[in-house]
């Protein structure tokens, strides 16, 4: 076998991470991303300039050879560092060394998240907001705080902007049916984007249906990329909501959400940002944004699934009738009619998923840890290097804009290749290799009706993904594609 | 690599099979352990040693019954062509070499006829597009043929292993197929019903057109009523498997309809164990019913071909007639348990042995002999000389 097999345990290469945080030792050091502190330097608004900055220096490492431009020797890179924390990383699978690049599908955990949740169930499992007992404190005051632990990761004004959900599609739901069908009326118009996940279309299009409203969509530049100016034009008084991504989860592109607000409340329309590829990725300030609504789901990043969050502009929440009904999102109950309590309660009826909200507040509490910046700084670098190496293969095309010094790009490529449908590519991968990659639609079916395709291969990367990983991949495909290509 | 139209050599196919079971010694015949499962029965299948062997699968993990299930694949259920294909498969054992036996058998799928690459012949949720078509053997009216392509190549691959290998068998027989037979490939292929599942989606949407074809046609209600019920029932999670409906029906059906060729088989293994115990060197007589004299056909045949010394048929089709029954026939000569001593086992495998009654008895297998529990004995086995 020609290809990388063995992932050498140390790294003979550098990452631009240690050219930022030069490291000393192996701790960490402690980022903690507080509600006082002001964002630096915008870092939700600002992926454009600091991708440029490093564009230069990552070009240099897009040859395919380990050894990198950079003099220093032996520092390992921000995912040899953190890899040790994730032990379902560690296996084999199908006899190769497990490749896990499917983390836009879901993220893996560390330790400090299982830690937690086994925690919470052996030692303080009780139902919250409802007992008095010791336990039940304890459970709600840990639930509590993990809705504290998302507004401050996020920059919300206040805990009460968080809404716990089971995940962001629940989220965009809650929005739909709650804010949706009580301020859209027949003839309104939603904007949309042809990028968008199936989450973020779906419920709009019951509002629609319900209501009467239109659904506008954006299409792709040539680029393929959501045309940005077609936005702009199509945002008229008739719009009351824009839904966008923030990062897609096939392009791998980055939309300017807050230019996007800008031009929506311009109207008086509000905007709801699917945040699902980018909270886990980079800081992100809904503040900054000046977003109304932001979608996240916890298992995205590196928390627990079951479990996801709204955040919404306070003033908007306290308006909003209630979605689910049930305990919990009372005030007080009658046979004929109820009243309902305040937001967030209103919005989550029932018992939660206590432990893996907790759970995500571990998660939350990892990442800090690590810093959003570093872990943003190093996906860049591993972002460029997949796709470099991705786009010197022969026969494959990827989908989405080519990295500029202006265009950034996430660490994901959905790509085909000539004439090998993209399930032959990933079954081999995963078979043949143990290199974990998605084929199909990726929940954006429309997306790719646009881009002439029926299904497409994809690799996204995580901040404990290595570049060394990339090299497997890359290998793998190359086998798997002369394997197909003997046959065809 | 050798060919696909090449027969299997015996021993390959042996080996192949005994891989997939358990050592002989659970073969030791106790009279109980020779009643087993599935219609046309293999002695060969073993029951795990640690639970009674009457005891239904239901009840065990879902990985144990998988494997069960594995090693339970009775071949004879499987069309010939597709047994050629299973061992074909088992004589390569690198996945690589696999994967390209599959490759190869898709490259030899001729091009399906694009008017034919509509929704209602597509498989449903498959990750690539597979279309598939069923249509009637020119040359044999009760054969079932087919068609597919899909743009996966490996896809395109089982596509045209089922095409290969269910093409000329008639309707009832491809219903019967269990999906389990393709773990003896030695492919990595799961079998958990979901909207994802392309092979299984792809099988059943094929025996699902199969048996359509069959019920257009019509075929004799009398002779086929075990079948027909089984169709039926075979027909409706069939149906709902390939729908597009909630995950949890599906997985219903999708277990059910694995289980509904093995239900009333399995209520058969406690019945007609029990009824065994009780009747030893006794030859029961059929119960009313079936004037076709099928039992004295087979028994006529047998002393025959095989100069038995001890022959013993019984039919249970009695414990059948509730889905017989519901058909509104009660003709009974649709299931038999059979014990017989002959001298022409020697040397032979069990396997070979019931291939042998088997191979005697195939105008009634076309013609609604539908189970047939087999012991074959040598005398020395019994102890005669």
């Amino acid at each position: 076998m020609g290809f990388v097999r063995n992932i050498p345990s140390t790294s003979t290469h550098h990452s631009l991470s240690d050219l930022v945080f030069p490291l000393v030792s192996q701790r960490l050091p402690h980022r903690r991303s507080l509600n006082t502190s002001p964002r630096a330097g915008g870092e939700g608004a600002q992926p454009l300039s600091a991708f440029a900055s490093s564009t230069s220096s990552s070009t240099a490492s897009s040859s395919p050879s380990l050894s990198s431009s950079q003099e220093r020797t032996g520092s390992p890179s921000l995912g040899d560092l953190v890899r040790p924390d994730f032990p379902i990383l560690h296996q084999d699978v199908n006899d190769f060394k497990l490749v896990y690049l499917d983390n836009a599908a879901t993220s893996q955990k560390p330790f400090a998240v299982l830690k937690s949740l086994s925690e919470y169930y052996e030692t303080y499992n009780s139902n919250v907001h409802r007992g008095i007992h010791y336990l039940s404190s304890k459970a709600t005051d840990a639930y509590e705080q993990a809705r504290v632990k998302v507004a401050a990761f996020v920059n919300a004004s206040e805990p009460r902007e968080i809404v716990f959900t089971r995940n962001a599609t629940e989220a965009i739901n809650l929005v739909a049916y709650s804010w949706g069908l009580s301020n859209i009326k027949s003839g309104d118009e939603i904007i949309l984007s042809v990028a968008e996940h199936h989450s973020a279309i779906v419920p709009w299009q019951f509002v629609a249906q319900k209501t009467g409203a239109v659904l506008k969509f954006v299409e792709l530049t040539t680029e393929e990329v959501p045309d940005i100016k077609q936005l702009k034009g199509l945002i008229s008084n008739k719009t009351k909501i824009v839904v966008v991504h923030h990062v897609s989860n096939a392009l791998g592109s980055l939309l300017p959400v807050d230019e996007i607000a800008h031009w929506a409340h311009a109207v008086g329309a509000k905007i709801l940002v699917d945040a699902c590829q980018s909270v886990p990725h980079m800081a992100v300030d809904v503040q900054e944004l000046d977003a109304d609504f932001l979608v996240a789901s916890s298992h995205k990043m590196c928390g627990p699934t079951g479990v996801g969050f709204l955040y919404g502009k306070i003033s908007l929440l306290s308006a909003m009738p209630p979605f689910l009904g049930g305990g919990e999102m009372i005030a007080d109950v009658f046979e004929d009619y109820s009243t309902y309590a305040e937001p967030p309660s209103r919005f989550e009826a029932g018992t939660p998923a206590i432990g893996e909200t907790i759970g995500l507040g571990a998660a939350i509490d990892y990442l800090s840890t690590v810093g959003m910046q570093r872990i943003h700084d190093y996906e860049k670098e591993l972002a460029s290097y997949l796709y470099d190496r991705l786009k010197a293969v022969p026969k494959v095309h990827i989908y989405g804009p080519a990295p500029t010094s202006t265009v950034h790009r996430a660490p994901l490529c959905s790509f085909n290749v000539e004439n090998i449908h993209p399930t032959d590519i990933a079954t081999l991968l995963d078979e043949q290799h143990g290199v974990a990659i998605r084929s199909g639609h990726h929940c954006a079916q429309l997306l790719h009706r646009r881009l002439g395709i029926s299904s497409s291969a994809r690799a996204s990367l995580h901040f404990y993904n290595t570049k060394e990983e990339v090299d497997v991949f890359i290998e793998a495909l190359k086998d798997t594609i002369s394997f197909f290509s003997s046959y065809l | 690599m050798s060919s696909a139209a090449a027969r299997p050599f015996p021993g390959e196919l042996i080996r192949g099979l005994r891989s997939a079971a358990e050592p002989r010694s659970s073969f030791v015949s106790v009279r109980r352990l020779s009643v087993v499962s599935f219609p046309l029965a293999f002695q060969w299948f073993s029951w795990p040693k640690s639970r009674s062997p009457l005891r239904p699968v239901r009840s065990q993990q879902p990985q144990q019954q998988q494997q069960q299930q594995e090693e339970a694949v009775d071949l004879a259920v499987l069309p010939q062509g597709l047994r050629e294909i299973i061992s074909l498969f088992q004589s390569v054992s690198d996945p690589k070499a696999k994967y390209q036996q599959l490759l190869h058998y898709g490259g030899r799928l001729p091009p399906l006829d694009p008017r034919y690459k509509t929704e209602e012949h597509r498989v449903r949720g498959c990750v690539s597009q597979v279309w598939v078509r069923a249509f009637p053997d020119p040359g044999d009216p009760a054969a079932v043929r087919f068609e597919a392509d899909s743009d996966s190549a490996l896809t395109k691959g089982l596509a045209a292993l089922l095409v290969l290998g269910l093409s000329g068998a008639p309707a009832p027989a491809i219903a019967r197929i269990p999906p389990e037979f393709v773990h003896l490939l030695g492919l990595r292929q799961s079998l958990t019903p979901s909207r994802n599942n392309g092979f299984l989606n792809m099988l059943k949407l094929m025996q699902l057109k199969a048996l359509q074809l069959y019920a257009q046609g019509g075929g004799d209600p009398a002779t086929n009523s075990a079948s027909g019920e089984e169709i039926a029932s075979s027909d409706g999670s069939i149906g709902s498997v390939i729908t597009e409906v909630p995950e949890g029906r599906e997985a219903n059906s999708g277990v059910n309809g694995n289980r509904v060729d093995h239900r009333p088989a399995l209520t058969s293994i406690q019945e007609v164990s029990e009824v065994n115990l009780d009747a030893v060197d006794d030859i029961s007589p059929a119960p009313t019913g079936g004037s076709g004299g099928r039992a004295a056909r087979i028994r006529e045949r047998l002393q025959r071909e095989l100069l038995p010394l001890e022959l013993e048929l019984e039919d249970i089709s009695y414990q059948h007639a509730g889905h017989a029954g519901v058909r509104g026939s009660s003709d009974g000569e649709t299931h038999y348990n059979l014990r017989i001593v002959s001298k022409e086992f020697e040397g032979k495998t069990l396997v070979k042995r019931h291939r042998l009654v088997y191979d005697l008895l195939q105008e009634e297998l076309q013609t609604g002999l539908h189970a047939l529990s087999i012991v074959a004995k040598t005398p020395s086995e019994v102890g005669m000389k």
